[in-house]
């Protein structure tokens, strides 16, 4: 005995009326027939002859509605919007009745929806978000380059800052920005390494920083000829190491042996958004008067400082830009021999910091975006299919007279309900991949505030859900309005007009072309994150680990930081497994540097600057532990110190740059901006690239001296150890610490991990878009399903005849097949068409491979053949099981 | 002439629910049982008539429960309804009598 609301529904088709007054007449309805039906049963009747009473006791059903909707009260004012309730409950009502659909329209638009949430969560946070400061748009960040070498960082000088801050209309404010420092703190228990930055008066005040306590700096205190001795603490600084005290105001920081009085205290939300110096995206424990720290005293040739300035009202950046041009010119002017192919310029601040992600993120952005348009091509098609069963239903109420409105407005509200549950599940599945995002992704990439789903975010979900529900409802909702009353009644009969099968086909073909677009892209960074992965980096990272440490302050003389490095070294070499130990000023991968001028002997021209290269004390055995290799001439001795001529080792590349087709063993060069100051230097060995920068970044020119000669104030020792060196670190660290009272140990990675961070950014991009590649092949898979498998429910009777006039079963799948497949090769030709322009845009997310890079297409055809053959096997499988005999049965 | 059908259909119906109200399905069985199945009244169109007949407020349908019973809609006569019974009576009385006087049949 059936559920009779449900027998009820199913018959009567849908009508406009309210919902109440509808489920009460439904109702009604239901209870004349259960009675009929068991009046019947008490007569004797068999089940199947009873149900046969309770079907036909109203005639014609469609007629019944009819007469019932005739019958009942017209209601006074129907607004634009009348009835839409009931359009959304009687969704509800299809979709509980209907799992597989709601099952699949859901989870298709979930992902379509989420994928998209999650990405822009991603992009908004790395790149489109502006920062957190008043007016930022009005923020410039000051930068002086080098015309001959853009590659060096745009880092301008102390004297320089000072003349452009005191003689600048255009901005109201100008701060000078330190690297990250490390200054050690001391306490009567402990020694702790901290990252400080030395800024101008003006910065705090510039970024509309109040501090939660006390103050910040003061111009007077930021004056060259007396700086103050003052500092200002961050907020997570204050809490973890001060417990947060409202006491520490007055009190003293012993930094580096000296103390400095505490003013103030940042408040929790200020995060300095500069550049991750160092690579490290460090959050700052202590800020410092950029007038206290040493280098401000420098000459003019060393540039140390970001500075960052705030326009004044009125004006343009493009004004500050000539006017900081003209003082450029000016500058070079008046200091020919540090300032000459110097230009200054300035770019919003926005554009520095978030700059690089903003075209991935884009990338991403429009990656997903396809998504998302797939998911509404799937969702449309489906619900063209419920249209099409419910043709006829729609062309007796318009013959009734139902305003076409009516019928759209229905159509584009089922398609809303559907995007608002694959939206809502959509957020959900965004929130999750943005966790997973946030807790594997290099702390380098991550922003330095939280990221979280908020208001825009939502609001750029719900955009997507209004997108989708209109892109998915339009198709059908146009179905409707395309033939005529009459032709609509003369196909109704019919399960799918053959003009739906045609729009549905144009659906799939986008479909599997969007899929191929996305999966050459997916294959594209695969193959550029393979070719990076085989770069060497120039030295062997296994079994290294690196901890840096800093010589105490106490140790004045190179020769007492010499003999605290040599008393490290013999602790970690007593360390059982332990092979060998050396130390470098900068280990590569571990970020930025600070780079130096050389004189080549007989190449640089004498009172102009020569190249720039970078630079790198390290200690004899550095080489030997990390396995750099020696291509020419001879390594470091423990003789090369300071009474014996001095030497250099110089990289590869230096050797092919300025020595080319020359032997540069024995060639003499000058270290620093000032040559007439220094002595020459002689180059004893050429060592082999390695790669400081990132595996996809070109080497630089590299200059070693001997640590002998200029003993490490910071030494970043290697560690090479026979077992594996990160089960080792905790117990490496300690025995170095024991080896001086109060000797720091920090930055302890394996130098493996530091590689495999070097190419995290890279990726994550790949992830996501391999995510999205596979998305779109599954959700091709499912369009070319969905269409395969209701052709063969259409033409089972065909088949049928067929097999019935001698098909045989293969003959049966063949057909199947070459329908399906018809799909997935014009999807394919299309795809391949816009992927060849679209992977262009990629072309600087590539390493080592072009755009047009054969494995990388074949790889996404392949993919998408098998998918293809895949989605239409069941439905074939289906086909060649149809039995003539059913089939001719079945109603035509 | 189908005025008349249907105002006869209407008389009906509202004859029926003179002496108490009565639920759809008991309508129907009373339909088919005391007209023998002769009048040209279909139980599909019983329902839409119940609920004209609503709408011009000459009935009354309201869901009542009895006890050991289910929950049924019943419709009873308004006051209106009752006037336009008898107004519909009245109407045939006129009607057979005009035929009566017509034909010169006198059925009484």
């Amino acid at each position: 005995m059936p559920d009779w609301k449900t027998f009820v529904r199913g018959r009567l088709c849908e009508l406009r009326i309210p919902p109440a007054r509808e489920s009460e007449i439904v109702a009604e309805l239901a209870q004349h027939c259960e009675q009929l039906y068991w009046d019947a049963r008490a007569r004797g009747l068999g089940e199947e002859e009873c149900l046969r009473q309770a079907e036909t006791a109203f005639g014609n059903w469609r007629d019944l509605a009819l007469h019932i909707e005739r019958s009942l009260p017209i209601p006074e004012r129907r607004g634009l919007f009348t009835g839409t309730l009931a359009d959304v409950r009687r969704m509800l009502r299809f979709l509980l009745q209907n799992p597989a659909f709601a099952a699949m329209a859901i989870a298709t638009l979930a992902f379509g929806v989420g994928g998209n949430t999650a990405v822009f969560t991603l992009a908004d946070a790395l790149a489109l978000r502006g920062m957190p400061y008043p007016e930022p748009h009005r923020l410039m960040a000051i930068e002086t380059h080098w015309s001959r070498q853009n590659e060096v960082e745009p880092w301008t000088s102390a004297p320089d800052f000072f003349d452009l801050r005191s003689q600048s209309h255009a901005f109201s404010q100008m701060a000078g920005i330190s690297p990250v420092w490390n200054d050690i703190w001391t306490t009567p228990a402990n020694t702790e390494r901290l990252d400080t930055l030395y800024v101008s008066a003006s910065f705090f005040p510039m970024l509309g920083v109040r501090p939660t306590l006390g103050r910040t700096f003061s111009p007077a205190e930021d004056e060259r000829s007396h700086p103050a001795a003052v500092a200002v603490l961050s907020n997570a600084f204050w809490r973890s190491r001060l417990a947060a005290s409202r006491e520490v105001l007055g009190r003293t920081l012993v930094l580096n042996g000296q103390p400095a009085t505490i003013i103030g205290v940042l408040p929790e939300d200020f995060h300095y958004r500069g550049d991750p110096l160092a690579g490290k995206a460090t959050e700052i424990d202590v800020w410092l008067p950029l007038a206290s720290n040493a280098l401000v005293n420098v000459p003019r040739s060393v540039r140390f400082l970001k500075v960052v300035g705030r326009l004044r009202p009125g004006i343009s950046p493009a004004r500050a830009v000539d006017e900081l041009r003209a003082a450029g010119l000016s500058l070079a002017e008046k200091f020919p021999d540090t300032n000459r192919g110097f230009t200054i310029t300035a770019l919003p601040l926005s554009d520095r910091i978030t700059g690089r992600f903003r075209a991935t993120a884009t990338l991403l952005l429009g990656m997903a975006g396809f998504v998302l348009l797939m998911a509404c091509a799937n969702t449309a098609g489906l619900l063209l299919t419920r249209a099409a069963l419910r043709e006829k239903d729609f062309a007796v109420r318009l013959a009734l007279g139902a305003s076409t409105w009516r019928l759209l407005r229905q159509m584009l509200a089922e398609a809303l309900v559907l995007s608002l549950l694959g939206g809502t599940a959509g957020i959900a599945l965004a929130f999750a991949a943005v966790r997973l995002i946030a807790a594997t992704a290099p702390a380098s990439l991550l922003p330095s505030y939280a990221i979280a789903l908020d208001w825009h975010i939502i609001a750029f979900a719900f955009l997507a859900i209004l997108l989708s529900a209109i892109l998915s409802g339009l198709p059908p909702a146009g179905s409707i309005l395309r033939d005529g009353i009459a032709q609509r009644l003369r196909y109704a009969a019919r399960s799918l007009t053959a003009g739906h099968r045609r729009f549905r086909s144009a659906l799939v073909i986008v479909e599997v072309a969007a899929a191929v677009v996305l999966l050459t892209g997916a294959g594209l960074l695969i193959r550029s994150f393979q070719h990076l992965l085989s770069i060497q980096p120039g030295f062997d990272p296994r079994g290294v680990l690196t901890i840096s440490t800093q010589t105490p302050p106490s140790a004045r003389t190179p020769d007492e930081r010499k003999a605290i490095y040599l008393r490290i070294r013999d602790r970690l070499l007593s360390f059982p497994g332990v092979e060998s130990v050396g130390a470098v000023s900068r280990l590569p991968l571990m970020g930025s540097n600070l780079g130096t001028a050389v004189t080549i002997e007989g190449k640089t021209v004498p009172g102009e600057q020569g190249p720039d290269v970078e630079y790198r004390a390290a200690t004899p055995d550095y080489f030997q532990t990390m396995r750099i290799p020696l291509r020419r001439g001879r390594l470091f001795t423990e003789r090369d110190d300071a009474s014996a001529p001095p030497v250099a080792l110089i990289n590869e590349t230096m050797a092919r740059r300025f020595w080319p087709g020359e032997n540069a063993i024995g060639k003499r060069i000058k270290i620093g901006p000032n040559p007439e100051s220094h002595p020459w230097i002689v180059i004893v060995g050429v060592i082999g690239d390695v790669h400081h920068f990132g595996l996809d970044v070109d080497v630089h020119p590299e200059v070693y001296r001997p640590y002998n000669t200029n003993p490490l104030y910071a030494p970043i020792l290697v560690v090479r150890s026979a077992s594996d060196p990160e089960s080792q670190a905790s117990a490496l660290a300690a025995r170095l610490r024991s080896a001086d009272a109060g000797l720091p140990a920090y930055d302890i990675f394996s130098m493996q991990a530091l590689v495999e961070r070097s190419t995290a950014e890279r990726r994550l991009i790949m992830s996501i878009l391999t995510g999205f590649a596979l998305a779109a092949l599954l959700l091709a898979a499912i369009g070319i399903y969905g269409i395969v498998s209701q052709s063969v429910a259409r033409r089972t009777q065909e088949i049928g005849i067929r097999m019935a006039l001698g098909s045989s079963p293969s003959e049966a799948l063949a057909l199947v097949f070459r329908e399906g497949m018809r799909l997935a090769v014009a999807g394919a030709a299309l795809g391949l068409i816009a992927a060849a322009a679209v992977t262009r845009l990629l072309r600087n997310l590539l390493f080592g491979i072009q755009p047009y890079d054969a494995p990388s297409f074949a790889w996404a055809l392949g993919a998408l053949a098998l998918c293809a053959a895949v989605a239409c096997y069941a439905p074939a499988r289906r086909a060649t099981r149809v039995d003539p005999l059913t089939a001719l049965r079945q109603e035509g | 002439m189908r005025d008349l059908q249907r105002g006869s259909a209407e008389m009906i119906l509202l004859a029926l629910l003179e002496a108490r109200p009565r639920h759809g399905y008991e309508l129907s069985k009373l339909i088919e049982s005391e007209s023998g199945s002769r009048l040209q009244f279909h139980v599909a169109s019983l329902y839409p008539m119940l609920y004209r007949l609503e709408r011009k407020k000459l009935v009354e349908g309201q869901w009542v429960e009895k006890a050991g019973e289910r929950r049924r809609r019943f419709y009873r006569l308004t006051r209106a309804g009752r006037k336009a019974l008898s107004a519909h009576r009245h109407t045939w009385r006129e009607f057979v009598d005009a035929l009566n006087g017509l034909t010169g049949f006198n059925h009484a």
